[in-house]
């Protein structure tokens, strides 16, 4: 039984947080994508598509673009492969869970600027895994400035590992203990266990924690400038560039409308899979 | 297959908590024993132990002639109803009784075949394309129990599987898995608190307390000669009266004297009376003693009698004759001979 | 006769966590540690594992730039308006989502969650601009609104996920005993949302101080936040190494420190329940 609620209650409830968030997001979002169609050479006044043209015309930006997708979905595979058995081992150790616990999300903590300072001195030319190495005679391959950006993937992924363990890690307790003990008396394996039980249990969380680490790193701006080689620069980057350096506002616009879109899409694509749009709680197990 | 089960010196320390104190059990094959007791008994640690769930910090657990503890609860092909139900949310009714056949990679056929059969025997054929969720808790139960059963297992364990259901639901289910067992004939091991539910469903009750085995016995021995005073108290409800023995009789405190069953009980504390065996009769004057409280509860009638300073506890069954007033004076009549109950002393040395 | 297979299961699995967090944690930072203290007149390089004499030159010139420690405290006291501020913002939204059932109720959910959908570059640039033109461009309360934009959305889905979990009975039995709904709301609720407000309130505390590019974007050059500070010594024209170390260990540390403090109140439950889903 749930009591009606007056409208004018529910309205002033939800001004703070929503208020705040149309007045100082949505409007400059729509103004962003509005400006995207605008343009600053001086004989377009009005709205036009020249901007958007002048955009995927530029092969240097529509490298920026794939590399920005890059460099959002490889940090991502690379966090979800070291954090889902990270996840499983957690649910397997009582013990230490609280220390452990405690010290995996330390990364959290730590500033995207950092992260990539600890990659460049443990893995650049010269930093401490080439000094390990040398004497034993094996060589680290390039990770900084490099043409695949490793570096960034890297540090990227040092970031991500705990958000991602913290929700799939999260979802796994969520698990009733009597479930793992029927599947283990009805002749499953640990592995058998976690993938048929655990992870598919585990679910909207390890979706959404794939989500919203991609779109993070999609943005990210510092550690690609940091590791990230010369060329191709991210959108992000270019973004940048385009607004202090050369003034163009609209080229910004467009290609933060462009990210935008692509992080929306990816969203979509969520939905699609759990099939939650119109319903408040998505059918989580 | 029929296989006995056997438990010796089985031990489990969880830090400085002995939770189960080197128990020793053997389980005939083909009958359903039930381990009873109250809450922090053992219980429920002790059938997790044979199921492999939990590990033992010391004694072992055989199955027939073969040692299993060292076999990781996968291994075992022992089939585990929970509490909980603990169906995969995920998967239909169907895929959840198939689980334990595809572990043991049995092919298609013969999987769809032996899980029709199962949800058959249960009684949920039509169900097997649901999920759980869709299901009614009994109607959970029932789909745990064929996943239990379908991989045709060497012993059956039961860990309060009746607690969650209504009363109603209770009782029913409670027939239909004493049918299942007896027409299976799969060695069963069955955990609860609940003593009705033990007596009715158990070939043999196992009492425990703290930690080790009181006593065992078919229900009708151990309710109606029970040895200790605890499982006296636990199943069902009973007057215990101080005893005042005399060459093989015994004094009641309102003046009657009867003779005893088993006089040579050690340690004795007190006389078990259970209240269906104490009469009362309603009596002008001179009677033991008065009612102090009654209770109509359909098929019979509870009645407190305040009697020789203490109360007692009697039921009259039938629904024909009038219920007793308060303060009616009455005329108490006990059975024709008594039993003794002695005080259990738990290896650690604590009276029961 | 202990019973190995578990046992030794758990070794293993403790064996594996902590190989992890050794390798990806204990050593970069003991490096950093290293960097911090070498002794940049005689510098360390390759192939020199540990330093050949040690320093704390670094830290005195740091200490001695007089960016820094007002930096700190401007990244401190952002960072502590803006965690007051969202907790503030986001707890009648969250009620509102929590409790009340309304027909548009998935559309708000949705757009919540934007501002973490879209990538924070673009929240930066399209409040950048528009900041400009107000004069609050290189401003601390500009800075402040921006990042709020950024925290917001996540304290909301944590307050949400925590105020989901008290029964309506609670608050239903304060009406029949007297309470009007605010009473009820914030005598009752309110309190027994602690955990939500501390883990909420310890990740935008975390997100505010090590927030980059809005920060950037908003402030530069006029207000210096911790992060952006560090920014100067490794991003710009050139990588002053033992400076950075030094700077990233007066970013850690107390990070660091509140961290651990904080952990033990804090509810994982809570913050994967608010996060685990859109």
């Amino acid at each position: 039984m749930e009591r009606k609620v007056r409208t004018s209650t529910l309205l002033l409830c939800l001004l703070p947080g929503v208020g705040y968030l149309l007045v100082l997001f949505g409007l400059p979002l729509a103004r962003v994508v509005y400006g995207s169609f605008t343009s600053t050479a001086p004989d377009e006044t009005g709205l036009g598509l020249s901007t958007w043209q002048a955009l995927f015309a530029n092969p240097v930006y529509m490298d920026g673009l794939w590399f920005s997708l890059w460099l959002g979905i490889a940090p991502t595979l690379l966090s979800l492969a070291i954090s889902l058995p990270l996840s499983a081992l957690m649910q397997a150790n009582e013990g230490s869970q609280k220390l452990f616990g405690t010290l995996y999300k330390i990364p959290l903590v730590v500033p995207g600027i950092v992260a990539g300072f600890l990659v460049l001195i443990v893995l650049d030319r010269g930093g401490m895994a080439s000094r390990l190495a040398t004497p034993l005679g094996l060589s680290i391959p390039r990770l900084v400035r490099d043409d695949l950006g490793l570096g960034a993937i890297i540090a990227s992924a040092w970031k991500t590992v705990p958000f991602m363990t913290l929700i799939i890690a999260g979802a796994m307790a969520a698990i009733s203990k009597d479930v793992l003990a029927a599947a283990r008396t009805l002749g499953a394996t640990q592995l058998t266990i976690l993938w048929r039980i655990q992870l598919p249990l585990a679910q909207p969380g390890i979706t959404a924690a794939i989500l919203l680490s991609f779109i993070g790193s999609l943005g990210s701006y510092v550690i690609p400038s940091l590791l990230g080689p010369a060329y191709p620069l991210p959108l992000s980057v270019h973004m940048f560039a385009e607004g202090f350096q050369k003034g163009n506002w609209p080229m910004v616009y467009a290609m933060g409308t462009l990210l935008s879109i692509m992080a929306v899409a990816v969203l979509l694509a969520y939905y699609a899979i759990i099939g939650s749009l119109g319903r408040s709680k998505p059918g989580a197990a | 297959m029929l296989a006995s089960v056997s438990i010796r010196r089985l031990t489990k320390q969880f830090g400085p908590n002995r939770v189960l104190k080197g128990i020793d059990l053997e389980i005939p094959p083909g009958r359903l024993v039930v381990l009873l007791g109250p809450s922090g008994c053992g219980k429920t640690t002790l059938l997790r132990t044979i199921a492999g769930i939990s590990d033992p910090t010391d004694g072992g657990i055989w199955l027939g002639e073969r040692r299993i503890d060292d076999v990781p609860p996968e291994k075992r092909n022992f089939g585990l109803v929970f509490q909980t139900y603990a169906l995969f949310p995920h998967l239909t009714v169907a895929r959840n009784v198939s689980f334990g056949l595809e572990m043991r990679r049995v092919g298609k056929a013969e999987m769809a075949r032996r899980v029709a059969a199962a949800l058959e025997l249960v009684g949920l054929g039509e169900y097997a394309e649901r999920l759980p969720r869709q299901l009614s808790g009994g109607q959970q139960q029932r789909v745990a129990l064929a996943r239990a059963i379908v991989i045709e297992p060497d012993v059956l364990l039961f860990d309060e599987p009746l607690s969650n259901l209504d009363a109603k639901l209770r009782d029913s289910l409670r027939e239909d898995l004493r049918a299942l067992q007896q027409k299976l004939g799969i060695t069963s091991i069955y955990v609860t608190h609940d003593q009705s539910e033990a007596m009715a469903l158990g070939d043999e009750i196992v009492v425990m307390k703290d930690g080790e085995i009181v006593e065992r016995g078919a229900p009708i021995e151990l309710y109606r000669r029970p040895t200790y005073r605890f499982t006296a108290e636990f199943l069902g409800m009973t007057n215990v009266v101080e005893a005042e023995i005399d060459a093989g009789s015994c004094r009641l405190p309102w003046g009657d004297v009867r003779p005893l069953e088993n006089p040579d009980a050690r340690n004795v504390e007190g006389v078990a009376i259970r209240p269906e065996d104490l009469l009362i009769e309603p009596v002008e004057s001179g009677g033991h003693g008065t009612i102090e409280q009654s209770m109509f509860m359909g098929a019979a009638t509870h009645y407190w009698i305040n009697a020789a300073g203490r109360t007692f506890r009697s039921i009259a069954s039938g629904g024909g004759s009038a219920i007793l007033p308060k303060g009616q004076q009455v005329r108490l009549v006990p059975p024709g001979r008594l039993h003794l109950l002695q005080r259990h002393v738990a290896a650690s040395g604590s009276a029961a | 006769m202990a019973k190995g297979h578990t046992a030794r299961g758990q070794r293993l699995v403790g064996l594996a966590l902590y190989g992890y967090l050794a390798l990806t944690l204990f050593f970069p930072v003991a490096i950093v540690a290293l960097w911090a203290f070498y002794d940049p007149a005689v510098g360390w390089f390759p192939p020199d594992i540990i330093p050949r004499s040690f320093s704390i030159s670094a830290w005195q010139e740091v200490l001695a730039d007089r960016h820094i420690l007002p930096a700190a405290g401007i990244s401190l006291m952002v960072s502590i308006i803006v965690t007051a501020a969202t907790g503030a913002l986001a707890f009648p939204t969250a009620w509102a989502l929590a409790q009340f059932p309304f027909r548009l109720k998935r559309m708000v959910e949705v757009f919540v969650l934007a501002p973490i959908i879209v990538p924070g570059i673009v929240v930066a640039v399209s409040l950048g601009e528009l900041f400009f033109r107000f004069g609050l461009a290189g401003t601390i309360a500009g800075v402040i609104i921006v990042q709020i934009v950024g925290t917001l959305p996540f304290m909301i889905r944590i307050l949400t996920a925590t105020l989901e979990g008290i029964p309506n009975e609670l608050i239903y039995a304060a009406r029949t005993l007297g309470a009007s709904p605010f009473v009820a709301v914030t005598r009752i609720a309110l309190p027994l949302a602690w955990p939500g407000f501390a883990a909420g309130g310890l990740l935008t505390f975390i997100a505010s101080f090590e927030e980059f590019e809005k920060s950037f974007m908003v402030g530069a050059p006029k207000v210096r936040t911790l992060a952006t500070q560090l920014w100067s010594y490794l991003g710009g024209e050139a990588l002053v190494l033992p400076t950075a170390a030094v700077v990233t260990f007066i970013l850690l540390v107390p990070m660091l420190l509140i961290f651990v403090l904080a952990e033990r109140l804090s509810k994982d439950d809570v913050m994967a329940a608010g996060l685990g889903k859109l």
